[in-house]
Order: C-alpha cells, then sequence, then structure tokens
C-alpha cells in the first residue's frame, strides 16, 4: 500500500527488509523496557490508589508503618517515573533512533539487557528502601543516594548506541524533526540527573537552595527528558499513520530550540517568596510562562498538520494514543505557567495543583504518547498483530478519563488550598482544616488512579500475551474502527 | 545490511506484514504560519517578561523578597536591608502622609487650615505641645471655642472623633506626620501611646478646651523608637543574612 509508482518492486522490498532487519536488531532490549516499563506502571498506579486512600483514611489498612501515605506517596511517583518514564521511554527512543537513522543495532545487546536488568534491580531495591523508611525526602530523588550512580550508568548505557546511530546516519532534510528530540533527550538526562544528584547528595550545607535545585530537577526531568520524548514520538507517529507530512519545518525547528534554551531555567518558582534570591524564583516564572511558546509552537505545527485528517484518529490506536497525547502537551504548558507566574502562582504555591503538572506530563502527555508508539512498535518485534480491539479501546478510555480527572480535580483543588492558605479569615484554623477540606479532592484521585490502575492491568495483560508471541497471526493490523480502513483486508481476517 | 536477491515468500509476507504496510518517512513541508500565532506568542512573552523587573530584586543574592525594589530593602522584620527600611519614624511619617488624607478636608494639605473656620495645625501650639492633650482631640473630638495661634474658633459641631474609625498604630502615624510637618517637630507619637489614652479615657462625648487645660503639658509617657527626642538609640539592625 505503500508503493509508489516509480520504486521498482525490489528496491521496496529491500527497503522493507532492511526495516525488518532493524526491529529484529533492537528487538531484545526494547521489549524487555517495555515489559518491565509496564509492570512498574502497573505497580504505580496501584500505589497511587493506595496512597490517595490513605490520605483520606489513615487507618485504612491498619496502621502498619510501611504504608502510610509519606512513604507510598514517593514510592509510588519514584516507579512511575524511574520504573516505568525512563525505561519506556528508553525504549522508544532505542527504536525510533534505529528506524530513523536507519541503522541496525549492531552490538552489545546484552550490554543493553544488563543495564536494563540492573536498572530494575536498583529501582526495586530503592523503592522498597522508600517503604521501610529509608527515603532521602528530596522529591523525586527519594531514593537511598546510592541508587544514582548505578542508575546514570545504566541509562548512559541505553543512551551511547542511540547518539551513536545518530552519528552515523545519513541525514536528509527533514530527519532532524523528530530525531532531535530523541536525541536532545539523551543528552539532557544525564546533564541534570548528575547536577542535581551532584548538587543535592555531595555538596554540603546547601540550606534552602537545596529545595530549588530539587525543584529544578523535577521541571528539568519533565521538561528535558518526557518532554522530548512525547514530542519526538508524536512527531514521527502522526505523519507516519495520516501518511500527511509534518506542516511546517521551521515551526518544528522554532519549536525544538526554544524547549531546547528555556527547559533548563524554570523550576526555582515553586518557592517564589521564600527563602532564596528573589531572581532565582522570578526567572523560574518568567521561564514557566515563555515555555508557552514552544508548546504553541508544537500544538500549531501538530493541529496544521492532522487537519482534516482527525478521522484516522478513530481507527488506528497508535494515532489515537499519540494524538491524545499530544493534546495534553498544551494543557500541561498552560498549567505550568498558572503554576508559575507570580499573578496565579501566589495562590497556587505548595497545592495539589503542582501535583496536577506533575500528572499531567508524565502521564497525560508522555506515557499516552509512549502507549501509542507501544502499540505501533510492539507488533514490528513480536511478529504478531494486537489481539483485541477492546482491551485497546478500554486501556485508552479509562487512561483518558483517569488522568483528565486527577488533572482537573488536583487543579481545582489546588485552586482552593491555595485561596484558603491566602485567605485572612482562615488564617487562625489549623493546617489539618485545610487538608479535610481538600478530602472530596483526594477521593476523587483515588477514583481515577483506580481507573487508570484498571487501564493499565489491561494493557499489561496484552502486552505480556504479545511478548509472548501469542497475537493474532495476521497480516492486518488491529484497528479500532473500520469505516476508514483503506485496507483490501478486513481487520479480523 | 545487503538485501538478498529473492527475499519473497508468503510466510515472509506475514512475518512483515506490519513492515510492509507502513506508510514512508515524509519529509516535512514549508507551510506558513498563521499570523494571529505570532502575535499570541508576542503576548505570552510580554506576560513572561513581567515576571521580572521588580521581581528579580535588583539580582541581588541578599533579596529574597520579589516584591521589595531593588535597594528598598526587605521589609520584613529580620530582612535583607532591614535596618534602613525599618526605621520607625520614618515609617510612621510615610504612612501618616496618606492618612492625613482624612484631615486635610479642614485642616488643608499645607496644614494652615481656613481663617475663621477651621485652626491651622502648622505651627498650632496644641499640636507641638503636650501629646496627651493632641491624642485627646483626636481620639474623642472637640467643640466650642478655640484660640490657636492668637485667632479665636467656634466652628459648629467641633471636631469629630477620630478614634472609633482608626486604629491606634494610624491614628499615632497621622500624628507622628502631623507634629513634624510643615516646620513643626516634635516627639513621635507611638501606637502605645495612643492605645495607653484609649484605655484611660472611654469618654463618648467631645472635649471642650477648658476641659483639655489638665493636659496641656503633659506628654504621654513611652518610648520614643526614633525621631525627634528618642529614649532608645536606634535599634541596630539584625545581621544580614
Amino acid at each position: 500500500m505503500q508503493t509508489s509508482p516509480s520504486t521498482p518492486d525490489t528496491d521496496l522490498q529491500a527497503d522493507n527488509l532492511r526495516r525488518a532487519a532493524i526491529d529484529k536488531s533492537v528487538r531484545g532490549p526494547v521489549l524487555f523496557l517495555f515489559t518491565n516499563g509496564a509492570f512498574w506502571l502497573m505497580l504505580s498506579t496501584l500505589l497511587g490508589v493506595l496512597a490517595a486512600i490513605k490520605l483520606v483514611e489513615p487507618e485504612f489498612l491498619g496502621d502498619c508503618q510501611y504504608i502510610t501515605y509519606g512513604r507510598l506517596q514517593p514510592a509510588h511517583i519514584n516507579a512511575l517515573v524511574y520504573g516505568w518514564g525512563v525505561q519506556a521511554a528508553l525504549g522508544v527512543m532505542l527504536w525510533i533512533m534505529a528506524r530513523r537513522s536507519g541503522q541496525e543495532l549492531k552490538s552489545g545487546k546484552s550490554l543493553l539487557i544488563t543495564a536494563g536488568v540492573f536498572w530494575n534491580i536498583t529501582i526495586t531495591v530503592g523503592i522498597l528502601a522508600i517503604l521501610m523508611g529509608k527515603s532521602t525526602s528530596i522529591e523525586w530523588l527519594e531514593m537511598p543516594k546510592f541508587v544514582w550512580p548505578v542508575l546514570l550508568i545504566c541509562f548512559l548505557c541505553f543512551a551511547w548506541p542511540i547518539a551513536r546511530m545518530f552519528g552515523r546516519a545519513f541525514r536528509p532534510e527533514g530527519f532532524m524533526v523528530s530525531t532531535w528530540y530523541i536525541l536532545g533527550a539523551c543528552f539532557w538526562f544525564p546533564w541534570i540527573f548528575i547536577t542535581a544528584n551532584v548538587a543535592l547528595h555531595c555538596l554540603p550545607g546547601l540550606g534552602a537552595l537545596g529545595a530549588g535545585i530539587d525543584a529544578w530537577y523535577i521541571h528539568g526531568v519533565i521538561l528535558l527528558f518526557f518532554v522530548p520524548v512525547g514530542i519526538g514520538a508524536a512527531y514521527y507517529f502522526i505523519p507516519k499513520i495520516t501518511g500527511q507530512p509534518i506542516a511546517s519545518a521551521q515551526l518544528a525547528s522554532a519549536g525544538f530550540w526554544t524547549l531546547a534554551i528555556l527547559g533548563g531555567w524554570t523550576g526555582m518558582q515553586k518557592y517564589m517568596g521564600g527563602p532564596l534570591p528573589a531572581w532565582m524564583s522570578a526567572i523560574g516564572a518568567a521561564t514557566g510562562v515563555l515555555l508557552l511558546i514552544p508548546v504553541g509552537l508544537v500544538g500549531l505545527n501538530h493541529h496544521l498538520t492532522t487537519l482534516g485528517k482527525h478521522s484516522a484518529v478513530a481507527a488506528s490506536p497508535t494515532l489515537r494514543f499519540v494524538f491524545f497525547g499530544a493534546l495534553f502537551y498544551p494543557v500541561s504548558g498552560l498549567i505550568l505557567a498558572l503554576n508559575s507566574a507570580f499573578w496565579t502562582g501566589a495562590g497556587l504555591q505548595f497545592t495539589q495543583s503542582w501535583y496536577s503538572f506533575q500528572v499531567v506530563s508524565v502521564y497525560g502527555f508522555f506515557s499516552m504518547c509512549v502507549f501509542g508508539a507501544i502499540y505501533y512498535i510492539v507488533p514490528r518485534l513480536s511478529g504478531c498483530e494486537w489481539l483485541s480491539v477492546r482491551l485497546i479501546r478500554n486501556h485508552f478510555w479509562f487512561s483518558v478519563y483517569g488522568v483528565s480527572t486527577i488533572v482537573i480535580m488536583s487543579l481545582v483543588a489546588g485552586w482552593q488550598q491555595g485561596a484558603d492558605l491566602n485567605n485572612p479569615e482562615h488564617w487562625d484554623q489549623t493546617f489539618m482544616n485545610h487538608v479535610v477540606n481538600s478530602r472530596a479532592y483526594v477521593v476523587s484521585r483515588a477514583v481515577a488512579w483506580a481507573l487508570i490502575s484498571f487501564s493499565n492491568f489491561m494493557f499489561l495483560i496484552h502486552l505480556l500475551l504479545m511478548v509472548a508471541g501469542l497475537g493474532r497471526r495476521s497480516s492486518a493490523p488491529t484497528l479500532l474502527h473500520h469505516e476508514h480502513d483503506d485496507h483490501a483486508l478486513p481487520a479480523h481476517a | 545490511m545487503s538485501a538478498p536477491a529473492h527475499p519473497d515468500s508468503t510466510d515472509l509476507d506475514r512475518l512483515h506484514a506490519a513492515v510492509k504496510r507502513e506508510k514512508e518517512d515524509l519529509a516535512p513541508e514549508s507551510q506558513p504560519a498563521p499570523l494571529w500565532a505570532t502575535f499570541l506568542l508576542m503576548l505570552i512573552a510580554i506576560i513572561a517578561g513581567s515576571q521580572l523587573g521588580p521581581m528579580t530584586g535588583g539580582w541581588s543574592f541578599d533579596v529574597s523578597n520579589p516584591f521589595a525594589l531593588a535597594g528598598g530593602g526587605d521589609p520584613r522584620p529580620g530582612g535583607a536591608g532591614a535596618g534602613a527600611a525599618m526605621d520607625p519614624f520614618q515609617m510612621a511619617m510615610k504612612k501618616g502622609a496618606s492618612g492625613y488624607s482624612v484631615c486635610g478636608g479642614c485642616h488643608q494639605g499645607n496644614g494652615g487650615g481656613l481663617p475663621g473656620q477651621f485652626p491651622p495645625l502648622a505651627g498650632s501650639e496644641y499640636v507641638t505641645g503636650g501629646t496627651e492633650r493632641l491624642i485627646r482631640i483626636v481620639q474623642h473630638g472637640l467643640t466650642g471655642p478655640i484660640t490657636v495661634k492668637g485667632q479665636g474658633f467656634n466652628t459648629p459641631g467641633g471636631m469629630q472623633a477620630f478614634g472609633g474609625a482608626m486604629s491606634s498604630q494610624d491614628l499615632a502615624n497621622v500624628l507622628t506626620f502631623v507634629r513634624n510637618s510643615w516646620g513643626n517637630e516634635g516627639t513621635m507619637i507611638t501606637k502605645e501611646m495612643v492605645q495607653k489614652v484609649r484605655d484611660e479615657e472611654k469618654r463618648t462625648t467631645q472635649w471642650t478646651d477648658a476641659g483639655l487645660k489638665p493636659f496641656a503639658d503633659k506628654n504621654v509617657p513611652g518610648e520614643i523608637p526614633a525621631g525627634p527626642g528618642a529614649t532608645a538609640a536606634a535599634a541596630a539592625p539584625p545581621a544580614a543574612k
């Protein structure tokens, strides 16, 4: 179906075989990362449900110290970020870069698997340590400090072949559009990770600045790792599936470079008015708002690209996930701007709206794009097609409703908490009253994480069946909808 | 890799089906961006820029208050540059100047009053004299004939009581301002002094000049933290952070 009349058949065959060979070369590491990531995602969402329940009902499941909110919440976020997020991102990065560069993964497959195994063992130990009460209490870096050099080395084991593929690739015009995001993520994550860990674990006497560095780290990981991988996947898969070229190479270029320049400047506005030099939070606030520019450029580009192609969203699972993931990108940008600007941030500071930003970025935007990528990549690696349309559809809808609920509820809760905290009428109330007042929102958060858990349970089962080679034996893809199916074969032949 | 010459077979067809049905990688186009997008992005840049400016605290490592202008110091107790910003006399003069707008309606902006109607404050013995009488006049009001700077005044209704409407801090600020403007010079009146008078005297009617005679030269006792006749040496600025 992709045959263009001018291409001789043998060239096409060679090209197909070349791509099949590339897929085969990255099969082991990519499937390893996806499968383990899906397990961590499952665990993370369950911990998210449990943490939200414990926040409302601390007596739930008894008063065992290992499952108190203070330990469950960091375990939940760490499992989400390092267990699922980074692993799934590395899998997508490796596959897209291999495909875009036309390079097979020549050697070092066993090294990649080893690094993956070490990554998972380290995260397991780290999260158990959090539950045992050995947390460092540094947000997003709660795992004990011995884990970070191991994680860093494992990450570099993956980043190196990806960067090498880029270096050896023939780079035609337009090559960069999705590739530079992937390449950027390879370099930015180690930079942020090393800087934050060295500063927080090795420099003595940072005082309040440590909190600022931690906030910078969280925003750095989101904006310079998760966001680039999400956008890279969206830029790759949207034209790939719609058959519509990216609308504007210039917008793509501007969007990338503004993100690259601005991404590392934000975060410290979390402590606006706090004991940090004022200019640090002022820069963070200005950048947090300025980041709407790369958001707008990418959003505009995707809008121009998919204009009139929205019907494909109904049919292709990949496009549906990527498309809705890409829709969450402007949402995350807006929430970041609201949290950052002094105007609104003074009300939203230290409230649930910051959780809203983390969830919309890591789950709403990044994970949805990665799910789309996984629905595209895995059939090519496992040699069989996705089994069930219903499982995919449920995964999609429960995820969308769940994450939207968390984001909206956390934002409203944050607005209410901030208004209450800043209201002089409430200044003589105990802080506990504010916690009690936000209970309804936390209940909705528990319900939403339960929906997401359910959706990811189906995703995990589906993925495991695929990896085990138990998918459909067919040459037709699994599509969600047949009306727009332009294939000769029905999907369930 | 080099492709085999005859790779085709039914089995490979199925195995490579996913690869075969893929669409080509397409080079991006160069569609123009709509003009409104440019304006929208400019608007974002303007909003972002407004987060800088005074919010940066003059790019100083010592200023942590985003609302403190460069050089103005941090108005919070113990903040950077607190010594300069916290001088109570200067603060009272500044706040009293804005509080004086209540008084200026009758006594005029220059403190000169209106001949025959409202007595002047500039150079008035009632203002620069004992603090107790001054506080009582403003706190409870004054009616009946009165002689200021040799001129007689008998305003119908007299001067109303301001004690109910103003906090003791506001009242103290305004009185300090009045006692140190238009050539007047007097000790500062503090919140504590006003509060002391309030606690001692609970009358609801206005004073008469005669009723105030006993307080003519009395000063309310109390610390005078700064300004003319300060009793305490200016507090040492807290150690800079």
